[in-house]
């Protein structure tokens, strides 16, 4: 016979937002392994890519395991310090990151397009500055524990927004990096077949994509932490 | 010899139902503590089964009184049927909730008892003995003592927000105001036992003299708690809970207290009419001293199963927020029980949960389980109503 205090069911053993830094454990893992194995890539190392990309399938399988789990263990009607909804679309943008870092790390995979020299240390620089706008993401995130802790007090606001801010203004330079690739490759398009046009156009597009998804993880968690 | 097997039945439900009370009540006031790690459970224990004791012996006259006479109206059926009454009344209510901890239902045994009374107040007198009025001021308390739980406990943790966690020193700002924590919860508890209790009578100060020294008790307590407090050295917040940590061995203490004074009424009072028409008058004194040991033995011999396993998970609900949860509980409690209002502990638990859950405090509250919990609140009254008949007729057919 179980023994059991009724009071004590009212409150969720597992908080949602355990689930969710859990889950923003794997997106840090993927980023940084990404990261990594692409900054190789850009090098020319191609062979020991296909292990980074089997590596990030399977952190992004694990982090959608999490994600399933939150959701399925969050009930209709339960009270939150947050809206639901706004958490609730957090957490799918959150997973919308390992998706697109799957789907790239798959492009690079399956055709191994060689990075012009002039267009190297941009691609690099980029890259760097898309981790980097995740990085930040994190530090927000992370900073929803003492959130929680304190009860939304102004001064952990403060801070969680400061992170935010900087999401915005890496990601404001992700973008305007990417707008330059990408005019360098038309520039330089006479020596480039279409096929590795198409697919550097590609590369750049869905580095880019990554910093999105991080962008709108933190405009949800701006509207969660609103008054 | 048919009043003495009537009271030996009478002193075996009566315990019964105390052990009941310990067995599966104080799991729900002493669970937050030791989940939060505040306590052990050997310490739940030992504070649980003492200062429900004392609860119940200092300040479990009012409720009882409440039980006794304010139900129905004794006057107008023979002492035969009152006697009688009462009993079937402590056996179905005892029954019932023995099947609801079994079944893991969370009823309150003061909703037991009082449908128990109901229930053969309806079949010996009809509509009539009911006490209507008393009634629906019980049945209203239930329903306000949620309310002033969650109300209380919100409040309380708010203050905890504003004066510590938005502080600029959040440790600091705590020590400087768990002292004033301590002195408040010795303050009412004193305050408590002088009024209107049997140590008052014998002091025979007034009520100003009690106020003052209530006060200096409390702030001699509160001076030690500061000088405790004082030494505790570290940064973050997780310092702040490792302080109220130490607080909440004081709450868990609060919350004994207040449930014994409030719950030892639902075991002894049937047990006190029996004994006033089969024998004679007791003392209250010793039948709430009866209670408080069965309510003692219950904890130890059946409760700690409850509290260990919920000791055992990981719960949520971390320092800050348990001490609010007890605080605002504790409180809200021990006011009714000097009101006379035999309330339930459960629920006003459930009730200051809510409140913390409200102040933005808890992770997650799941709204179905309280509306299960509601559910079985209202289950309780109509079950315990139509056992309590049934047994009625049985011992009716027997004496």
């Amino acid at each position: 016979m179980p023994y059991r205090a009724p009071a004590e069911g009212v409150y969720r053993k597992k908080s949602p937002f355990h689930g969710l830094l859990e889950h923003m454990n794997k997106v840090r893992e993927c980023i940084s392994l990404l990261k990594e194995g692409v900054m190789k890539y850009f090098d020319g190392d191609f062979e020991n890519f296909h292990k980074v990309a089997e590596k990030v399938s399977e952190i992004e399988h694990e982090a959608d395991l999490i994600k399933g789990n939150i959701r399925a263990h969050l009930p209709r009607s339960v009270l939150m310090p947050v809206d639901k909804r706004y958490f609730l679309w957090l957490l799918r943008e959150q997973d919308a990151i390992l998706d697109h870092a799957e789907n790239l790390a798959q492009l690079l995979d399956l055709r191994h397009t060689k990075i012009p020299e002039e267009l190297k240390e941009s691609f690099k620089k980029h890259m760097n500055l898309v981790a980097e706008t995740v990085e930040e993401m994190e530090r927000a995130i992370q900073n929803v524990k003492d959130l929680l802790e304190t009860s939304f007090v102004k001064r952990e606001r403060e801070e969680t927004k400061k992170y935010i801010h900087n999401v915005h203004r890496k990601e404001w330079e992700a973008d305007q990096l990417r707008y330059e690739i990408t005019a360098k490759i038309y520039e330089i398009e006479e020596k480039l077949s279409p096929m590795d046009e198409y697919h550097l156009l590609k590369i750049v597009d869905w580095i880019d994509d990554i910093a999105d998804h991080a962008e709108n993880v933190v405009d949800w968690l701006r509207a969660m932490i609103a008054k | 010899m048919l009043p003495f097997i009537i009271i030996a039945i009478a002193i075996f439900s009566g315990f019964y139902m105390a052990w009941n009370i310990g067995a599966n009540d104080v799991a729900n006031s002493m669970s937050t503590a030791v989940g939060a790690k505040a306590i052990t459970l050997r310490q739940a224990l030992i504070i649980a089964a003492i200062l429900n004791f004392l609860g119940a012996v200092l300040v479990g006259k009012h409720v009882t009184e409440t039980i006794k006479g304010k139900i129905v109206d004794v006057a107008l059926m023979n002492p035969h049927s009152i006697m009688l009454g009462f009993l079937s009344a402590l056996i179905s209510a005892g029954l019932f909730v023995t099947l609801s901890t079994w079944k893991e239902l969370p009823v309150s045994t003061t909703h037991a008892i009082i449908g128990g009374i109901t229930g053969f107040g309806l079949i010996e007198g009809g509509l009539s003995v009911i006490k209507w009025s008393k009634l629906m001021e019980v049945v209203l308390s239930w329903i306000i003592s949620p309310i002033a739980g969650a109300f209380l406990s919100f409040l309380i943790f708010r203050i905890i927000v504003k004066t510590i966690f938005s502080a600029e020193k959040p440790l600091k700002s705590a020590k400087n105001l768990s002292p004033f924590f301590i002195g408040l919860t010795i303050f009412i508890i004193f305050l408590s036992i002088f009024m209107k209790t049997r140590i008052g009578e014998i002091l025979s100060y007034g009520t100003v003299e009690y106020i003052i020294i209530s006060f200096l008790f409390g702030a001699i307590a509160g001076g030690i708690g500061y000088a405790i407090f004082r030494k505790v050295k570290g940064k973050g917040y997780e310092i702040v809970e490792r302080l109220f940590k130490r607080l909440q061995v004081m709450t868990s203490c609060y919350v004994a207290f207040s449930h014994g004074a409030n719950d030892v009424a639902n075991a002894i009072a049937p047990l006190a009419v029996v004994f006033m028409i089969a024998w004679k008058e007791i003392d209250a004194m010793y039948l709430l001293a009866f209670g408080g040991i069965g309510i003692a033995i219950g904890i130890v011999t059946w409760g700690y199963k409850v509290i260990r396993t919920v000791g055992g998970r990981i719960t949520i609900l971390t320092n800050t927020r348990g001490f609010s949860v007890d605080f605002g509980a504790a409180t809200v409690v021990l006011i009714a029980s000097k009101l006379g209002l035999p309330i339930s502990t459960s629920h006003t638990v459930v009730g200051a949960v809510i409140g913390v859950g409200l102040a933005r405090g808890l992770d997650a509250i799941d709204l179905a389980v309280i509306k299960k919990i509601v559910y079985s609140w209202l289950f309780t009254l109509p079950a315990t109503i139509v056992t309590s008949i049934l047994i009625y007729m049985g011992l009716g057919i027997i004496f």
